[in-house]
């Protein structure tokens, strides 16, 4: 007997490679902050759907950006 | 030569008139040794995302400039001794 997925998976396309943008810019907080969450916290790549190497482009984007506070650490939405 | 990105984050009591003049000071350095900088931008006062040494707001500034290692290490050098530098961040854009 054959599973019967409950959800069908909806095959989500990296943004960036959807864009060809090859540099994901630290300075750029409006675009950053698509990929975190109200608490600052970033988002996984399922939610985020984008590919292995821009996830990780993202995620050390953010990174340098939390440093020079232009991106919160936390913060604490209630 | 190498291309760097250099942002610096300036203490809010500094008037925001004298930011250029004493930024152009600190980058005498690149200068002196062959290096150029293509372009300074002033993004001006900003709020932080965390307070830092108990300030809530902060003056920001990015510099383009092209040049051998060494005198962006001294320039960066210079920069944190100075009381009213909070961060500064050098990156080198295309390499990532």
């Amino acid at each position: 007997m054959a599973k019967v997925p409950t959800r069908k998976p909806k095959k989500k396309v990296c943004v960036f490679c959807k864009e060809k943008i090859s540099y994901v810019d630290y300075k750029d907080t409006n675009l950053l902050r698509k990929f975190i969450s109200d608490r600052g916290k970033i988002r996984a790549r399922r939610v985020t759907g984008n590919c292995t190497q821009h996830q990780r482009d993202v995620a050390t984007a953010v990174k340098n950006s939390r440093e020079m506070a232009l991106l919160p650490y936390t913060s604490a939405a209630r | 030569m190498r291309r760097y990105e250099l942002m610096v984050l300036l203490d809010p009591d500094v008037e925001e008139r004298t930011v250029a003049p004493s930024l152009e000071q600190y980058l005498g350095v690149v200068r002196n040794d062959g290096g150029t900088v293509e372009k300074v931008d002033i993004w001006g006062r900003r709020r932080l995302a965390y307070e830092i040494g108990k300030k809530a707001e902060g003056i920001y500034a990015i510099v383009d400039l092209v040049a051998e290692p060494a005198a962006v290490k001294e320039l960066d050098r210079q920069l944190n001794l100075n009381e009213t530098v909070l961060r500064t961040k050098l990156i080198r854009p295309e390499t990532r």
